[in-house]
């Protein structure tokens, strides 16, 4: 995988602004942040795909960052404070809009199985209360009724 | 002529109020009647509007603004449909056309539900073309005529678009005829397993389409955008994803429903759901509220009008749920450890996962209303889209071992575990020794996992139970289907986490190395075609004894005022040599031009799995047209789960 990389990285040294950082895993983690960072003069794309001249220069500015050691958290801030907000295609996950934005989706999930186990609870203990006869279990044939021979 | 069209589409209208009075009424005949003769005029309107694309009329202001006499004639008919008023017309023509569909194929020996089905279909064929006679009218006339028309965006001179959008359509209006049957059903207070046997056909007729129309729409992106990848998470996209999400939890809970007489409600609300979706996947593209590589027709006014539609139809769908669900019936006992209880999961992680998109898309606007500008992208959904939908992949082979009612969990299980715990640790020791991503590596497990799993149903139908060439036509569609989602995510997977691209500057005779393959330029030249000139390069690719030629070209079309990319695509047998031109740019008197060579591993097996999918659908709806005579032996066939015969008696 990483002799891979190499073989990209080196040899595209003539490429105008956008010369890739010579240690591959800084490299990498620029890749990332540039999918992540919102080009300003387009409609919807990351600066990583865009053609455009400012696009150049931020993935320039987000290598140059990388190089220097900066965390990507302060890379992200940069952007946002210089840009606005609006860059991050990965919305911060601070305050009550991103609590809402990232946490509904798992709180949901969380809420969907937690129910379902209360459900499930519920009826067993229904069953075996009122001696209701569960279904019989049929392990043999599990076909879906379709082909069932009975 | 066009003003016969106008007429055709009026009278169209009064069909469908017609046909919407006597079937909410109960009489099958005539909406019967009403819903065949809208269909025919409909479709004189439809053809009309076609022929003066065919025939260049510029004096129809939509041919003038869409249209251009050196247009190739498929794309001048095609063009009908690539704009805003001319895809609402061909909207109405699917929806009249689907009521018809229903008219001739509906019998269930409930005469009173099939004609309050066509009822509410009328309803919403209503809703249709009062929105594209007064709100969008593709039939005015422009006064004078011009000499000649604005073209087509040339983005969209292209097959593959050319279908895209009538496939969509097809999936987003079947959805409405699968609302009218849930209504319908709602209204009679019966869902039970003749509605759903003469339903889940509706479901997937609308499901395969929209399924298709979404890989077309991918396909297209990727090789005509020139951006290398497949899916933008686009709130376009995103549209068509939601209403998917939601018709495929609904293709799932309405077996519950058709074998069981389960799940009544939650798959009559999912019905309603898909169908709401999709009406707000319009709004959302056609209003302009959301800022996307897609947006056509923006009009706020149009934005409006749809939303009070949704409002409406929505509002009034849920209204009736909420009084006659609670009547609904269930079916038989069932225990967590069952087919059930694992559907059950199914149904409620896509539902979470359809939330999560709807969230991620709608999120911006949120924002702004609070004064915040923000964007949501592909990081957002990779970070919780993707993983809610492992857990889905994760129960998927264990719904297929599972049976009805209650299952001994020794028996699959354990097998289930094994297989399961060999994959896991070929994922670590793939983790541990390819510097895989962990997502990329779970991504893969749940790939094989899948693929073991529809193996294995059919091996145990075929074997186990010996009835190879016996099998049901719905055992074979869902094992491809779920062979197609397996093949997919490994595509996905390997597309995402294995891809290389890379944006250079070459002069002729330079040359860059992607993935082992040297690109060479070796010059560019001009080329002409009907009604575009381009700029054409000409790249030598070699690996080892391999070579190919590749020639991406830049368009120019000048009626349009606008360029395109033409990407070239060399086919390695593993993966896509995929190159786009960019621009030309002079550095120290030489020219240069910037290229993007990316190398895309198993992209095809992402189109591919998706075939397998709609293929899988159409094999399950012929599953569905059984010989009337059979009964379920382990239950009391109550006297209104009479059988069903799908299509004319014989």
């Amino acid at each position: 995988m990483k002799r891979l990389l190499y073989l990209f990285v080196l040899p595209v040294l003539m490429a105008f602004n956008d010369v890739p950082l010579t240690n591959p895993d800084l490299e990498a983690r620029a890749q990332v942040l540039m999918d992540e960072i919102r080009c300003v003069a387009c409609e919807n794309e990351p600066i990583s795909q865009s053609g455009a001249e400012i696009a150049g220069d931020m993935r320039q500015r987000v290598r140059a960052m990388v190089k220097a050691g900066e965390s990507d958290a302060a890379i992200r801030g940069w952007f946002a404070d210089r840009y606005g907000e609006f860059v991050l295609f990965r919305p911060q996950t601070s305050g009550a809009s991103g609590l809402l934005l990232w946490g509904l989706p798992f709180g949901l999930l969380l809420i969907a199985a937690l129910g379902l186990a209360f459900v499930f609870h519920q009826r067993a203990r229904r069953r075996t209360e009122g001696g209701i006869i569960p279904v019989a279990p049929d392990g043999q044939d599990m076909s879906d009724g379709e082909d069932t021979p009975s | 002529m066009i003003e016969v069209g106008h007429m055709a589409a009026f009278l169209a209208l009064a069909a469908c109020l017609v046909q919407t009075w006597y079937g909410l009424r109960g009489n099958r005949a005539m909406a019967s009647g009403m819903a065949y003769s809208a269909l025919g005029l409909m479709s004189v309107a439809f053809g009309l509007l076609i022929w003066s694309f065919i025939v260049s009329d510029f004096s129809v202001a939509l041919v003038t603004a869409n249209s251009h006499t050196f247009k190739p004639l498929a794309y001048k008919i095609a063009g009908a449909w690539g704009n805003h008023e001319g895809s609402m017309a061909l909207w109405c023509l699917v929806s009249i056309g689907f009521a018809a569909a229903g008219a001739w194929r509906l019998q269930t020996g409930r005469q009173a539900f099939e004609a309050r089905t066509l009822g509410v279909q009328g309803a919403v064929s209503v809703g249709s073309l009062v929105y594209l006679l007064f709100a969008s009218n593709p039939f005015l006339r422009l006064d004078p005529a011009p000499l000649q028309g604005n073209g087509l965006n040339p983005l969209l001179q292209d097959p593959g678009l050319a279908i895209h959008p009538p496939m969509l359509y097809l999936g987003y209006v079947g959805f409405s005829f699968v609302f009218a049957l849930a209504a319908a059903g709602l209204i009679e207070g019966r869902i039970d397993k003749t509605w759903a046997q003469a339903t889940r056909p509706f479901v997937l007729a609308a499901w395969v389409p929209l399924s298709l129309g979404i890989a077309l729409g991918s396909y297209w992106a990727y090789y005509e955008l020139g951006w290398g990848g497949w899916w933008f998470w686009d709130p376009v996209e995103n549209a068509s994803l939601m209403p998917w999400l939601l018709g495929s939890a609904l293709l799932h809970s309405i077996i519950v429903t058709e074998k069981r007489g389960g799940f009544a409600a939650w798959t009559v609300l999912l019905a309603v759901l898909a169908f709401c979706f999709s009406i707000l996947g319009a709004f959302l593209v056609r209003s302009g509220v959301l800022t996307s590589v897609h947006a056509f027709a923006i009009d706020p006014l149009r934005g409006s009008l749809l939303l009070a539609g949704l409002m409406a139809y929505g509002g009034a769908a849920l209204a009736l749920f909420a009084w006659r669900a609670p009547a609904l019936k269930g079916g038989p006992d069932w225990q967590f450890i069952s087919r059930e209880g694992a559907l059950m999961v199914n149904n409620l992680v896509f539902f979470v996962a359809t939330v999560t998109v709807l969230l991620g898309t709608i999120f911006p606007l949120l924002a702004e209303a609070t004064g915040r500008q923000m964007s949501v992208g592909t990081p957002y959904f990779n970070l919780t889209f993707a993983p809610i939908m492992a857990v889905l992949l994760f129960v998927l082979p264990l719904v297929q071992a599972s049976s009805w009612g209650a299952t001994r969990p020794e028996f699959q299980l354990i097998r289930a575990a094994v297989v399961g715990g060999a994959i896991g640790a070929l994922v670590l020791l793939m983790l541990w020794r390819m510097t895989l991503p962990l997502g990329a590596g779970v991504g893969l497990g749940l790939g094989l996992w899948l693929i073991y799993g529809a193996g294995r149903e059919l091996l145990r139908r075929a074997i186990v139970l010996p009835r190879v060439f016996t099998l049901p036509a719905r055992v074979w569609g869902m094992s491809l289907a779920h062979l197609g989602i397996g093949l997919f995510v490994i595509g996905a997977v390997v597309q995402t986490s294995g891809r290389y691209e890379q944006t250079v500057a070459l002069e002729a005779g330079q040359s860059v190395v992607v993935a082992g393959w040297s690109v060479t330029l070796d010059a560019v030249r001009s080329a002409e075609g009907p009604n575009w000139y381009a700029d054409r390069a000409t790249l030598i690719a070699r690996k080892g004894s391999s070579s190919a030629r590749l020639q991406p070209e830049k368009r120019y079309y000048p009626a349009a005022r606008m360029p395109t990319t033409e990407t070239a695509i060399h086919k390695t047998g593993f993966g896509d040599l995929y190159t786009a031109l960019g621009d030309r740019r002079n550095l120290d008197g030489k020219t240069i031009w910037t290229f993007r060579v990316y190398y895309n591993p198993l992209i095809d097996l992402i189109f591919f799995g998706v075939f397998l999918m709609a293929l899988g659908g159409v094999f399950a709806a012929f599953g569905g047209r059984k010989a009337p005579a059979r009964v379920d032996i382990d239950e009391p066939v109550p006297v209104s789960a009479a059988p069903i015969v799908l299509g004319p008696a014989e």
